[in-house]
């Protein structure tokens, strides 16, 4: 039970990562690699600005939101824009994403500096519960709340919102989206911006987990929040939500039984397996794209 | 004699390799249905994209409502009035009907809903069929679709590319019922077709297009009599 | 002198070796794949020599070191086929990742092995200095650079371009595609095996993610579509922090920020990444002799196609319905009907890429239906060009024609690394029989220019230059004269009755009716997937039936404005 839960809580972060990479995927179809530096720069500067500024984590996580919201802006004007219309846009938006991305963690590292960095003993409520024969901090309530808050609130707006339409415009046809007035530059740049606030929230969520932020926090996640995306279709958001869940309680598992070492070819594993056996993943309904 | 709604002046389009459109000009009078006819590549749906702001043109200018929009974004165009019914028809198909038509007021954010009442009144199958999801429906409640889409954005210029693209003759009847009844409302129509005799029945005004030149013009009714137009299509003298 | 090497010759050694890595992904970059396995494929390949490399040299003969990198580039050509095989098929973005994940899975897996050493990495004699690492590094640089000129690697650079007219031309894509992805990790494997014994040590962790993303950065700021591209990226790019370094400038974070940076500006301002600084050569302009010897053509009159009974369905649509077609040689068939009557499902269908729903018939002997891929029909003989022309832009006009010529050239690499006079001929057959096709289309003064860059009726021209070259037997154009003015489809027009006097056979979807007439010797009238009319130009185009089709029945309902 204790797994069970530990794995909803890591899950839960990686679903939170992985559905912004998904929405961009899915309205734009293009994969953003500097998602994880967003993910590194935001818990930093949540750390900073609890550990600094003392401000409570209530008040840092919509800061962090709206941080990176502009992050996101920065990447898509950057990295995206001026692709626009060449034939290999995809690959050089790979290409630029993950130029971009370095170098935000390398004024991330010129910033903060090498060491690890960590919450102040104090920042929030230590209290444990017990629930089902299982020990849960208030924290990890909290980490699965907001995730499952964010995500659930994207997926309502997405379907309910005239933004929302717009996007799913955007994403099946952007040329019809043009034909009805949708200024697609415009949504593109709130996808963009929506995606990094929560990879940003993400990051603070995942600091608060284990406590600690390195620099090197996003890659090996970046490579999760793939095989989540993967697993579970790519542009789909419920696929997200459970290839998240499915991936964090995998690999909670698996170091439990198996050992700590095996721990990351669980999603491996899984990404390898779908990709033969079902490569739109298990929501997704796109063909699988030739580039 | 008030100067037409829509003028388009010496249009020159490269769209991607193909020079499709080389200086092209003709204007619509507000109110009226003209008609661009002509071989499919004669350069027809490259003059309404141009029109509709999707395609740059390389040279010319296309007025609108006295103003010259020529680089204007399509975004704008739209929520100035001027709405197109694209080839094709466009219909988002992973989306209700509710939802396109209510996309088709993304302009229009105000009027959207009595529009949209509105147009399930004169549209009683898009009514029946609002909750389903586009990609259901048939070619020509598809293209009814479309151009209730259109409507809910409150076209001032209504342009509509070869609506009765691989519909079968009843259902090309209904459509041109409609366009009919637009058209009647005050709507300004520029209707592109590859079916000349229906289009040219319809419309006021006539421009007979080849290999992206404005080859014969005329009112309507003129040529549809006129053997050149057969000629334009099939080349014989 | 000797005491500059020495203190810089760590990073010496290092360009030589990080030049290596970049070739490997060369190697699938030029075929227009973006793998990142090619770290993972180092890592089993040091390891791996590791167990085998001998304490003497073998046979006390053979150098220690040769005994790895063999074991080492067979290890990582051999890993590169197991991962090809289930990802062959896929593209892209999701061909990246899977071969990323695959890197990763490897490096956890030989983490896990205690004869690795774990996580602690296993120790390595030192075997590697300026001088073997340079001498790989020339090895590799030779073997790309003699792809480039062969039919080999123009059929790669075909594949980068544009896969599907590749097909069209009788090249293989799968098997090519495998083909680099096999010497991708041949070179990792080289790289793995070298740099483990230069550096004295190596653990798995070290060859993760990041280097991945490393060796792709190099091959894509060195550029990809020249062979010295990885040279480039790879000494830049050593360079450069070491000039930081020789200025003053220490921080940290400042290299990884300029690389990025570098990185950024590159792929956004200069696609082509270094090489394409380097200015382009005219290259040897001489006008070849001796045309290869090929088959005569069928004589006229030969049934060259034969259709019944065929159907294509999509969903509910009959996009062909019950269609028959014969063509004989020497015919010049065109085919005419309305937007979406079906023209250019029943070519897809001819040319092999589309396989009918039912109905039976024969292809230049090929049944049709019976599931052959396309690239066997164009070896038999088929040969076409495209709608919305796909041409190889970023090649010559020349090279275009050339990779055309795929189907009667023969294959020069392995007779080019050894500089076998053999190849220099067979290179010659093949670029006089390009050149004899761009001067039977009115090309040949621009034989030099990027496709891409050519106004737009030479580049349909060249596209039928390019479907000529491969001597076919059924030549198949699709809209060639769209977006032409009278003028410029009356030389089209005559330019194809010419071919048909040679002998070609061709089978001609266009829109302009009137060139139609002036060109065809049978019309063939297509409307709604069915044929409506067929026979002689002058009689079909009379045909009520046919005036109907395009232009609306004379008294379509009674509805009017």
């Amino acid at each position: 039970m204790q797994q069970l839960l530990n794995g909803i809580f890591l899950g839960s972060i990686y679903a939170l990562f992985a559905i912004g990479f998904t929405l961009v995927f899915g309205v734009l179809d293009r994969l953003n690699l500097a998602h994880s530096a967003v993910f590194s720069t935001s818990a930093f500067v949540g750390i900073e600005l609890v550990a600094r500024a003392g401000l409570s984590i209530w008040v840092t996580l919509p800061i962090i939101f709206v941080f990176g919201g502009v992050l996101g802006l920065v990447i898509e004007r950057v990295a995206f824009r001026p692709l626009k219309g060449r034939h290999d846009a995809h690959f050089a938006g790979l290409i630029s994403s993950i130029a971009l991305g370095a170098m935000f963690l390398a004024l991330l590292q010129a910033g903060f500096g090498p060491d690890t960095r960590r919450f102040p003993p104090d920042a929030f409520p230590q209290q444990r519960l017990e629930f089902a024969g299982a020990v849960v901090s208030v924290l990890q309530l909290v980490i699965v709340v907001v995730a499952f808050a964010l995500m659930v609130g994207l997926t309502l707006m997405v379907s309910r919102s005239r933004l929302g339409r717009g996007m799913r415009a955007v994403a099946e046809n952007p040329h019809a989206a043009l034909v009805l007035g949708i200024d697609v530059d415009r949504i593109t740049a709130l996808t963009f911006a929506l995606s990094s606030a929560l990879g940003g929230v993400a990051g603070v969520l995942f600091a608060l987990n284990v406590n600690s932020a390195q620099i090197s926090m996003g890659s090996s996640i970046e490579l999760k929040g793939l095989a989540v995306i993967i697993v579970g279709g790519l542009g789909s958001l419920p696929g997200a939500m459970l290839g998240g869940l499915l991936v964090g309680l995998a690999e909670v598992f698996a170091v439990t039984y198996v050992g700590s070492s095996w721990r990351d070819v669980i999603a491996f594993g899984l990404l390898f397996s779908i990709l033969l056996l079902r490569p739109q993943g298990i929501f997704g309904a796109r063909q699988v794209r030739e580039i | 004699m008030s100067p037409p709604i829509l003028s388009v002046e010496n249009l020159v389009v490269a769209y991607g390799r193909v020079e499709a459109v080389r200086g092209v000009s003709f204007h619509a009078d507000a109110g009226s249905l003209v008609t661009l006819v002509g071989a499919n590549g004669a350069g027809k749906t490259s003059i309404l994209n141009a029109i509709a702001g999707l395609v740059r043109p390389r040279s010319g200018h296309v007025r609108y409502a006295g103003k010259d929009v020529t680089r204007r974004a399509a975004h704008r165009l739209v929520s100035d009035g001027l709405v197109q019914v694209p080839e094709g028809r466009l219909i988002l198909g992973t989306l209700t009907v509710e939802e396109n038509l209510q996309l088709g007021g993304w302009q229009r954010r105000s009027t959207q809903a009595a529009s949209i009442e509105e147009m399930y009144q004169r549209f009683p199958l898009l009514a029946e069929r609002r909750a389903l999801v586009a990609g259901a429906l048939s070619g020509g409640e598809q293209q009814m679709l479309a151009i209730a889409r259109a409507l809910v954005a409150l076209p001032t210029v209504l342009l509509m590319d070869e609506p009765s693209m691989g519909l079968a003759p009843k259902v090309v009847d209904e459509v041109f019922r409609v366009i009919a009844q637009i058209r009647a409302s005050g709507t300004t129509v520029v209707l592109v077709e590859q079916n000349a005799r229906r289009a040219l029945r319809a419309a006021d005004y006539g421009y007979v297009l080849e290999t992206g030149q404005v080859a014969h013009e005329g009112p309507a009714s003129e040529l549809l009599t006129d053997p050149r137009v057969v000629e334009a299509y099939l080349g014989l003298e | 002198m000797s005491g500059f090497l020495d203190s810089y010759a760590s990073t010496i050694t290092f360009m030589a070796l990080t030049g290596v890595f970049a070739y490997s992904f060369y190697a699938v970059l030029m075929a227009g794949q973006l793998s990142l396995a090619q770290a993972g494929l180092a890592s089993a390949a040091a390891f791996t020599s590791s167990l085998v490399v001998p304490a003497e040299p073998l046979f006390g003969v053979i150098p220690r070191l040769v005994v790895g990198i063999a074991v080492g580039m067979t290890v990582g050509a051999a890993l590169a086929f197991l991962l090809g095989l289930p990802v062959m098929r896929l593209r892209g973005v999701f061909l990246a990742i899977a071969t990323l994940a695959f890197g990763e899975v490897v490096r956890i897996l030989l983490i896990n092995q205690s004869w690795t050493g774990g996580a602690e990495g296993l120790s390595f004699p030192k075997l590697v200095g300026i001088p073997q690492a340079w001498l790989a590094l020339a090895v590799v640089a030779y073997w790309f650079w003699r792809l480039g000129g062969s039919r080999l690697g123009r059929a790669l650079a075909a594949i980068r371009e544009d896969e599907l007219a590749a097909k069209a031309m009788g090249i293989d894509v799968t098997r090519h595609r495998m083909m680099s992805f096999v010497t991708s990790g041949a070179v990792a494997g080289l790289y793995g095996v070298l740099l483990a014994h230069f550096v004295r040590f190596a653990d798995p962790n070290a060859f993760g993610f990041s280097t991945a993303v490393e060796g792709l950065v190099t091959a894509v700021v060195g550029g990809t579509a020249l062979f010295i591209g990885p040279l480039l990226g790879s000494v830049f790019l050593t360079a450069l922090p070491e000039l930081q370094r020789a200025i003053g400038v220490e921080a940290g974070w400042i290299r990884p920020f300029v690389s990025g940076l570098m990185l950024l500006l590159v792929i956004l301002f200069l696609p082509g990444g270094l090489a394409a600084l380097i200015p382009h050569r005219p290259g040897r302009v001489g006008h070849p002799d001796a045309l290869p010897d090929l088959p005569p053509l069928p004589a006229a009159g030969t049934p060259i196609a034969s259709l019944r009974a065929i159907r294509k369905d999509y969903g509910g649509v009959h996009a062909v319905h019950d269609v028959d077609l014969d063509i004989a040689a020497s015919e010049i068939v065109g085919l005419i009907g309305p937007n979406g009557a079906g023209k250019t499902t029943l070519i897809n269908i001819v040319s092999g890429l589309v396989p009918p729903t039912s109905g039976e018939g024969t292809v230049v002997g090929i049944p049709v239906g019976s599931g052959v891929p396309a690239h066997r029909i164009a070896l038999a003989g088929v040969s076409r060009t495209f709608q919305q022309i796909k041409l190889f832009d970023r090649l010559s006009a020349l090279d275009n024609v050339l990779v055309g010529a795929h189907r009667v050239s023969r294959p020069t690499l392995l007779r080019r690394l050894i500089l076998l006079p053999s190849a220099r001929r067979d290179e010659r057959l093949a670029l006089a029989q390009a050149f004899a096709q761009l001067t039977r289309v009115g090309l040949a003064d621009r034989a030099r220019q990027a496709a891409g860059d050519l106004p737009y009726g030479d580049q349909r021209r060249l596209e039928i230059a390019r479907a000529l070259a491969a001597h076919p037997t059924l030549l198949i154009l699709d809209e060639p004269a769209a977006g032409m003015n009278h003028v410029e489809a009356h030389r089209l027009s005559v330019l194809i009755r010419g071919l048909a006097d040679d002998g070609v056979t061709i089978l001609l979807i266009e829109h302009n009716v009137r060139m139609v007439l002036e060109t065809c010797t049978r019309v063939v009238v297509l409307d709604f997937g069915e044929v409506i009319a067929a026979g002689d130009p002058a009689t079909v185009a009379r045909d009520p039936r046919v005036v109907e089709a395009y232009l609306g029945a004379e008294d379509d309902g009674a509805e009017s404005a």
